[in-house]
C-alpha cells in the first residue's frame, strides 16, 4: 500500500512539474525576451507585471474552435500533438534531481538511452502533423524538422556517450555519482555539442528553420488551432526544460554544488537547469535563423567532429587514469 | 587584425544582455500619457473667431471631409448715404474624422490662423457617423493646442514679425523724417499688424 | 520478420510448468505481442504509404516492450533510439521528399503479394524453428537480477561475441563508404553530363537531367 501511495505521489509531483516548469520558462521568455529588446513584455495579465499571461493564454487556446483541415488525415492529424507531448512527460520520471534514490520520478538502468530514445520520438509528432495536414507549407516544415533531427541526432548520442564512457555507466544516477569537479573543463566541448544539437533538436531559435514563419508560416503546426497548437507548444517548451535538466545532469554535475549542503542538493539542479534556460532564451534573442544549409553544414562538419574528438579525449583520460 | 572565430557569437549575445540591463522604452500608453510635441498631427482645432468662412479650407481639402455653413449679415453703412457692410457668419463648421487624412492642407492654407493642431487623439467612437465632429467639440480641441515650439537659435524671423518690424521701422523712419504731420495716416496699419501678430501667438 | 518471433517466445516459456497459472507479466507479454503482430501485418497490407510507416512504428516500439519485459532495458531503448527514432524518420523523409498523398496510393499494391506472404512465412518458420530450437524450456527469472541490464548485455557481447560484432560493424563500415562513392560518383556524372550537354562555361550545377527520383539527394547534396 505504501509503495502504491509512493508511486503516486511520484507520478503526481512529475505531472505537476511537467505543466508548471514550461510555463515558467515560457513566462520568463516573454519576459526575458521583452527586456532584451528594450520591451517590457506582458504586463496586465494577473495584474503584477503579467505574470498569468500563459495562463491567460491556456484559456484562450481551450476556447478556440478545434478545426481539422478537410483534406487532413483525421487520425494522424488528432495524434500528433500527443506523439508530440508525451515523450517529454516520460523523458522527465527518470530525470534525478537530488542525490538518491529519493529525488528522482524512475530510477532507469540505461537513463540515456532511454531519455534520447524518447526524445526522438516526440519529433515524430511534428513529422506527422506536417504530413497529415494535407498543407504544403506544413509538408516543407515536417520535411525540414526530419532532415534536422537526422543530422543533429548523431552529435548529441556521440557526446552523451562521451560521458557515459567517462562515467563508466550509462544510468543517469550513476553519472551524477561518479562526478567530479574537473568533469567540467574535461567534457565541456561534449556539453556544448550536446546543447547544441539540442536546440536544433527542439527547433528552436537560431536552429528553428522547420518552423520558420517568414518562409513557410509555422511549419508542421500550420494548420492546428486552439488545445491541439497549445500542446504543440507545451511541448516545445517541455523541451526546453527536459534539454537543460539533461544537460545539467549530464555534463554540470546537476546536484553537486561548491557549497552542496544536505539536502539542498536539488537546489543546484534547478539552478542549473534555470540558468540553461535562461541561455537557451538569451540565443534566440541574440541570433538570426540558419539557412537550411548552413544548418547541415554546422551538424556535419562542426559537431560531428567535435564529438568525436570530445570522446577521443575522454578514451585518452579515461585509460591514462586508470 | 583577423577577428578571433567566435568573437561576432560573442558580441551579439554581449548586446543583447547589455540592452537587458537598460531602461525599457516601452510607452505604457493606458496608464500615462505620451508626450506629444506641438504640431502632432492628433486632432484639428478651430478657433472661430479667425475664421472669415472664406471656404479655402473646405475647398483645398482633398476628401472634402470639411463642411462649412455661413450666411451673410448686413450692417448699417458706418456713414449715412455709404454703402451697407456685409460679412460672413459662420453657422456650421465641421469635420468628419473619418474621412480626413490628417494631411494637415487645410492647416496650411487658412490665411487667418483658424484652424491648428492639436496632439490629441483619444476621440474613437463606437459609430462612424459621431466621427464628424461639430463647430463646439473642434473649439474644445483648440483649448488643448500647445505653445508653438520656440525657434531654432539663428533661424530667420517668422514672417508676420519681419512685416511689422519692416512696417515699423518705415514708420519711425518717416515719423523722424516728417514729423509729427502725419501722424493720423499711419495708425491704421500699425494696430491691423499687430492685432494679426497678437492671433498667431494668442493660444492660450 | 522479427516481430513474429516474440509472441513464439511466449508461448515457448509458456512450456513451463507455470503455463497454466500465468503470472500477469506474461499475459501482458502476451497481449504486447498480438499488438505487435497486429500491427505489423497492418503495416504491410495497408494501402496508405505513411500509414504504413506509422504502424511501423507501433509495430517497432510493442517488440521495444517485449525486451523490456524480457528485462532487456538496454535493447529496449536502442531498439527504440535507433528504429523508430531514426529509421523511421529515415522512411518518413524520404516518403515525403517523393510521394505521400493522403489517402490510399493506387500503386502501393504489388502482384508479387503472395510470393512475398510466402517469403514471410518462410523466413518466419526459419527464425521460430531457430528460437525455439536454441531456448526450448529456458526459463528468465522476472525476480533475480535483471539478465538483460546493460552490462550483462556489454559484457556478453564484448566477451563471448566481440568478433560477430566486429564483423557487422565493419560490414555497417562498408555499406557507408559505399554509399558516400556512391553519391559521389553521381554527383560528378551529372556535372560533366550538364556541362556538355548545355555547352556553356558557368559552373555545372545539378540540372534535372538523369532519373528524377535519384537524383534528389546528390542534388540537394551539391546545393550545400
Amino acid at each position: 500500500m505504501n509503495d502504491v501511495f509512493d508511486v503516486a505521489l511520484r507520478l503526481a509531483i512529475v505531472f505537476a512539474v511537467f505543466l508548471v516548469a514550461p510555463l515558467l520558462v515560457g513566462q520568463t521568455e516573454h519576459k526575458v525576451m521583452a527586456h532584451m529588446q528594450g520591451r517590457l513584455g506582458p504586463m496586465y495579465a494577473g495584474g503584477f507585471h503579467g505574470w498569468a499571461q500563459l495562463v491567460a493564454d491556456g484559456v484562450k487556446f481551450a476556447q478556440k474552435e478545434d478545426v481539422v483541415p478537410a483534406a487532413a488525415d483525421r487520425r494522424v492529424f488528432q495524434l500528433a500533438p500527443a506523439v508530440a507531448l508525451l515523450p517529454y512527460l516520460l523523458v522527465l520520471a527518470v530525470i534525478p534531481v537530488g542525490p538518491g534514490d529519493g529525488a528522482v520520478g524512475q530510477v532507469v538502468d540505461a537513463g540515456i538511452f532511454f531519455v534520447l530514445a524518447v526524445m526522438g520520438i516526440g519529433v515524430l509528432g511534428s513529422l506527422m502533423a506536417g504530413w497529415a495536414s494535407a498543407n504544403k507549407f506544413s509538408l516543407l516544415g515536417g520535411l525540414r524538422t526530419a532532415a534536422q533531427l537526422l543530422s543533429y541526432e548523431l552529435p548529441m548520442l556521440l557526446a552523451a556517450a562521451s560521458v557515459a564512457m567517462a562515467a563508466g555507466t550509462v544510468s543517469l544516477t550513476g553519472i551524477l555519482d561518479a562526478f567530479a569537479w574537473w568533469w567540467l573543463p574535461w567534457q565541456i566541448v561534449g556539453a556544448l555539442v550536446f546543447f547544441v544539437a539540442g536546440l536544433a533538436e527542439l527547433q528552436r531559435p537560431p536552429f528553428d528553420m522547420p518552423v520558420a514563419d517568414s518562409e513557410i508560416i509555422f511549419g508542421a503546426y500550420t494548420e492546428y488551432t486552439g488545445l491541439r497548437f497549445a500542446l504543440f507548444l507545451l511541448a516545445e517548451y517541455a523541451g526546453i526544460v527536459i534539454l537543460c535538466a539533461l544537460t545539467t545532469v549530464l555534463f554540470l554535475g546537476g546536484w553537486h554544488g561548491p557549497f552542496g549542503a544536505d539536502g539542498l542538493g536539488w537546489l543546484w539542479t534547478l539552478l542549473k537547469t534555470a540558468l540553461l534556460a535562461f541561455v537557451v532564451i538569451w540565443l534566440r534573442v541574440s541570433y538570426p535563423r540558419l539557412r537550411e544549409d548552413q544548418l547541415q553544414k554546422l551538424a556535419w562538419t562542426t559537431l560531428v567532429p567535435l564529438a568525436l574528438a570530445q570522446i577521443a579525449l575522454t578514451g585518452i583520460v579515461k585509460v591514462a587514469i586508470n | 587584425m583577423p577577428p578571433i572565430p567566435g568573437s561576432g557569437l560573442a558580441k551579439g549575445l554581449a548586446v543583447t544582455l547589455r540592452t537587458m540591463t537598460k531602461k525599457t522604452v516601452t510607452a505604457q500608453y493606458p496608464d500615462t500619457q505620451p508626450e506629444l510635441p506641438p504640431r502632432s498631427r492628433g486632432v484639428i482645432g478651430l478657433f472661430e473667431e479667425n475664421c472669415t468662412v472664406c471656404m479655402l479650407c473646405a475647398r483645398e481639402c482633398p476628401d472634402w471631409c470639411i463642411y462649412i455653413d455661413s450666411h451673410k449679415e448686413t450692417s448699417p453703412p458706418a456713414a449715412p448715404g455709404g454703402r451697407e457692410r456685409s460679412r460672413n457668419v459662420l453657422d456650421r463648421f465641421a469635420i468628419d474624422f473619418s474621412l480626413c487624412m490628417y494631411c494637415g492642407i487645410c492647416i496650411e492654407v487658412c490665411p487667418f490662423d483658424a484652424l491648428f493642431w492639436s496632439p490629441e487623439f483619444e476621440y474613437a467612437e463606437t459609430d462612424i457617423h459621431e466621427l464628424t465632429h461639430e463647430r463646439d467639440k473642434l473649439r474644445e480641441w483648440m483649448w488643448t493646442v500647445p505653445e508653438p515650439p520656440a525657434l531654432d537659435p539663428a533661424a530667420e524671423e517668422p514672417k508676420e514679425i519681419a512685416a511689422a518690424r519692416k512696417a515699423a521701422d518705415k514708420l519711425a523712419a518717416q515719423r523722424a523724417k516728417e514729423q509729427q504731420e502725419q501722424q493720423r495716416q499711419q495708425p491704421e496699419e500699425q494696430p491691423e499688424e499687430q492685432g494679426e501678430k497678437g492671433e498667431k501667438g494668442g493660444n492660450p | 520478420m522479427l516481430y513474429t518471433a516474440p509472441p513464439l517466445v511466449a508461448s515457448a516459456a509458456g512450456d513451463h510448468p507455470g503455463f497454466l497459472s500465468p503470472s500477469g507479466v506474461e499475459i501482458a507479454f502476451l497481449l504486447v505481442g498480438l499488438v505487435t503482430l497486429g500491427a505489423a501485418v497492418i503495416t504491410v497490407t495497408t494501402r496508405q504509404l505513411v500509414h504504413a510507416a506509422l504502424w511501423l512504428v507501433v509495430a517497432l516500439g510493442g517488440l521495444a516492450v517485449e525486451y523490456l519485459l524480457l528485462t532487456a532495458e538496454f535493447i529496449a531503448w536502442v531498439q527504440v533510439l535507433i528504429y523508430v527514432g531514426s529509421i523511421v524518420v529515415l522512411l518518413l523523409f524520404g516518403l515525403m521528399l517523393t510521394r505521400a498523398p493522403i489517402g490510399r496510393s493506387p500503386d502501393a499494391d504489388s502482384d508479387n503479394r503472395w510470393v512475398a506472404l510466402g517469403v514471410a512465412l518462410a523466413s518466419a518458420a526459419a527464425l521460430v524453428w531457430v528460437v525455439v530450437d536454441a531456448f526450448r524450456t529456458t526459463w528468465i527469472d522476472l525476480d533475480g537480477p535483471a539478465q538483460g541490464s546493460t552490462r550483462v548485455t556489454g559484457a556478453f557481447l564484448f566477451r563471448n561475441w566481440v568478433l560477430p560484432f566486429e564483423a557487422l560493424s565493419v560490414l555497417l563500415l562498408a555499406a557507408l563508404v559505399g554509399a558516400i562513392v556512391l553519391s559521389r560518383k553521381r554527383d560528378t556524372d551529372t556535372d560533366t553530363g550538364t556541362a556538355t550537354d548545355a555547352g556553356t562555361d558557368t559552373p555545372p550545377r545539378p540540372a534535372p537531367t538523369g532519373t528524377p527520383g535519384t537524383t534528389d539527394r546528390p542534388g540537394k547534396g551539391e546545393k550545400r
